[in-house]
């Protein structure tokens, strides 16, 4: 089903291709680089051990305001508990993945009132969990597919964000989720998010104000044990 | 438009001397840009070799605008056969006629927008609402501008202008907030989340600029920290995003370098909260998400840079750093520029883009030190082409001023004959400050104190042994 298309393509495309006719000017002060063609450089970045992922992964999230727990190969219960206690008696939402899901059923078991995600039901609820189909160890982002139902809701709307994450998903740089997209047989989800700490706003005296219209705290879980689901990402992280 | 603006009601000249004037302004922006500035250079400082990707940045901007129109091809087929709709918008008043067209066609009357620079270009708020719309900003900034009845002061902060007590009254005015609401930032933004929130849930129409757009795959990326962005794209039906036509790049390795340098070069994060990638809309079998994707490419007076001397213009970014990093800005504030771009960009686009009385001066608000092109992360000699606008802005002057010019240019390259000149201004000592009033010194004059000649000339002092 293709869109529909209004204004006029060719005219407004001629008048830019008749300026780049003769060739661009280059400033003769400072002359800029010769064309890069193909060669665009991979950032580096030098907080990134590439020997430890999981060490780098877990200090980004901090650095970006959230928290990182790594676990083996469940949820420890401690960390259940606590996340019951702070939910109290609103609901939790939870995305349709299926590791969001168990968790969801672990805080069903400790009394909370566990749905699934849902515009309203994100709006009342205290605690939203979801899972991510990819994570970046130099930034700390977990990229958050739409494909999952209700992953937007559940990382959005609720004030607080739990995120469970395997470490088989875990990749160096941004570069190994972003230059990977569209490279791949599947369409693009038609939203995909890199989430980076918590939802924040300096617009106050550009002091830092965590919790403007997203959560106002992102707690991550790595499972780094037990066997690694499928990943529903469209870009498929490099081992 | 020039309702909203005061480019061509004011001069510069008063513009700034109303700014400077204002100490809590002065003071509000100081803090405020000092803390970017800061910020910005631990981000990049965390990079390897973050000049060496600024170059490369500035070259991979280069390739993009030099096959811009076949990129924009690209993109816009990607976008129709995902089912998105793309408008080509030649002039402002294109963009905003089709904006108000599709929310008419929607059959809306609540618009959520998320911040964007090129919407505020074309002025689309006023359009939207002499139609009927109810246009609510979300961005916590552009929100508290929208309330105040101003425009943004800073790309990426609009409302860095102000302080905590002046937003807490703001609220309390403009948006019935209860008046002992508390002035630490924590409590005005819980309040604002409160109230906005009402507005994400109910608006049947999102509007968005777009940060980058990706031309491989048909994709609009949108960095945002505080959610709106998501939310904007997220809740409403219909999603409409206005492109500026060189927000292009053409594949996903340029976008990785460009997002790696954009959030450290404005904040000094490594990433925005939420880096978005929206391609296209709502897909079957997805849960959320907009049905209808309207992307308005919009060329504005774009198209007439690409080639010539400002074209490298065109690879700005919007990350705001030049903004922080000038000594212009930082005593004056956004407003003084005139219109919707301030700081050294805002300083060249201006007189190339805003196509009113008045534009043309505001090249004269730098002071050519070069801290703007040392701060921006695709290089742009931004202090090069403030003095190319000044040169065309000076050719066009009257013939007599250019005659005095030259007359001037002529006697000062000969000692006998500069000689001369210091001998007669000496002797008219007295009605030198006449100068300023002449119609060829008017120009010159406006601005600078005239000075007047010494009694006696230094060569004449030094001939007597001082």
């Amino acid at each position: 089903m293709s869109g529909t298309e209004a204004g006029d393509r060719s005219a407004f495309l001629a008048t830019a291709r008749r300026r780049l006719a003769g060739g661009v000017s280059l400033n003769p002060v400072h002359p800029p680089p010769p064309p890069a063609g193909d060669a665009v450089p991979r950032p580096g970045y030098r907080n990134l051990d590439p020997h430890d992922l999981l060490g780098t992964f877990a200090a980004a999230v901090e650095h970006a305001g959230g928290t990182c727990h790594v676990a083996g190969d469940r949820v420890p219960d401690d960390l259940l508990d606590r996340v019951a206690r702070e939910v109290g008696d609103r609901p939790v939402v939870t995305s349709g993945e299926p590791d969001a899901r168990d968790l969801g059923g672990s805080l069903a078991a400790r009394g909370a009132t566990v749905e699934g995600a849902s515009v309203a039901g994100a709006a009342r609820a205290g605690l939203g969990v979801t899972g991510a189909a990819a994570a970046v160890a130099a930034t700390g982002s977990l990229m958050l597919d739409s494909r999952a139902v209700g992953t937007r809701w559940a990382s959005l709307l609720p004030p607080v964000h739990l995120c469970v994450v395997r470490v088989n998903v875990l990749v160096p740089a941004p570069a190994d989720v972003l230059r990977g997209l569209g490279s791949g047989a599947d369409a693009l989800p038609s939203s995909m998010v890199l989430v980076t700490g918590p939802s924040r706003t300096g617009d106050i005296e550009q002091l830092l104000t965590l919790g403007a219209h997203g959560p106002t705290a992102l707690h991550v879980v790595v499972l780094t044990g037990g066997p690694g689901r499928a990943s529903t990402s469209g870009a498929a992280p490099r081992a | 438009m020039s309702g909203r603006h005061p480019l061509a009601s004011s001069t510069l000249r008063q513009r700034t001397a109303d700014a400077v004037a204002d100490d809590r302004l002065r003071g509000n922006v100081a803090r405020a840009v000092d803390r970017f500035a800061g910020h910005r250079a631990i981000g990049l400082a965390e990079l390897d070799d973050a000049d060496g990707l600024r170059r490369a940045a500035r070259a991979a901007k280069q390739d993009v605008l030099a096959q811009l129109p076949d990129l924009l091809e690209r993109f816009a087929d990607r976008v129709l056969a995902l089912g998105g709709h793309v408008c080509w918008a030649a002039t402002a008043a294109d963009a905003r006629r089709y904006v108000v067209d599709v929310v008419a066609a929607a059959g809306a009357t609540r618009v959520a927008k998320s911040k964007s620079m090129a919407t505020e270009e074309i002025d689309l708020n006023a359009a939207l609402e002499g139609a009927g719309a109810s246009v609510v900003e979300t961005d916590l900034g552009e929100w508290i501008v929208q309330l105040a009845g101003e425009t943004p002061s800073h790309i990426i902060a609009p409302a860095l202008h102000k302080d905590r007590h002046q937003i807490k009254d703001l609220f309390v005015d403009a948006a019935a907030a209860p008046p002992g609401l508390d002035t630490e930032p924590v409590e005005l933004v819980r309040f604002a989340r409160r109230r906005l929130r009402e507005v994400f849930l109910e608006a049947e129409v999102g509007v968005t600029g777009a940060n980058l757009a990706v031309a491989d795959t048909g994709s609009i990326v949108l960095v945002t920290n505080e959610g709106n962005g998501r939310l904007v794209t997220t809740l409403p039906r219909v999603h409409i995003a206005v492109l500026g036509m060189e927000r292009l790049v053409a594949d996903w390795r340029q976008a990785d370098l460009m997002l790696a340098l954009l959030a450290r070069s404005a904040t000094g994060q490594r990433l925005s909260s939420y880096t978005s990638v929206v391609t296209g809309p709502r897909l079957p079998g997805e849960a959320d998400g907009p049905e209808e994707l309207h992307v308005v490419v919009l060329d504005n007076g774009r198209s007439d840079l690409l080639a010539g001397e400002y074209h490298e213009m065109l690879g700005c970014i919007r990350c705001g750093a030049c903004l922080n990093a000038c000594p212009v800005y930082r005593q004056t504030g956004g407003h003084a520029y005139g219109w919707v771009y301030p700081g050294p960009m805002g300083a060249v686009l201006t007189p190339l883009l805003a196509g009113e009385d008045g534009a043309a001066e505001v090249a004269n608000a730098s002071t050519l030190c070069g801290a703007c092109m040392d701060a921006c992360p695709v290089q742009i000699p931004l202090q090069d082409l403030l003095l190319s606008l000044r040169r065309r802005k000076a050719e066009g002057a009257g013939t007599p001023e250019r005659a005095a010019w030259r007359a001037w240019s002529a006697a000062w390259s000969d000692p006998r004959r500069y000689g001369a000149t210091t001998r007669a201004a000496t002797a008219g000592r007295r009605v030198a400050g006449l100068a300023g009033r002449l119609p060829v010194g008017r120009d010159w004059a406006a601005g600078r104190t005239v000075p007047r000649p010494a009694a006696e000339r230094f060569r004449d002092r030094w001939r007597r042994g001082l």
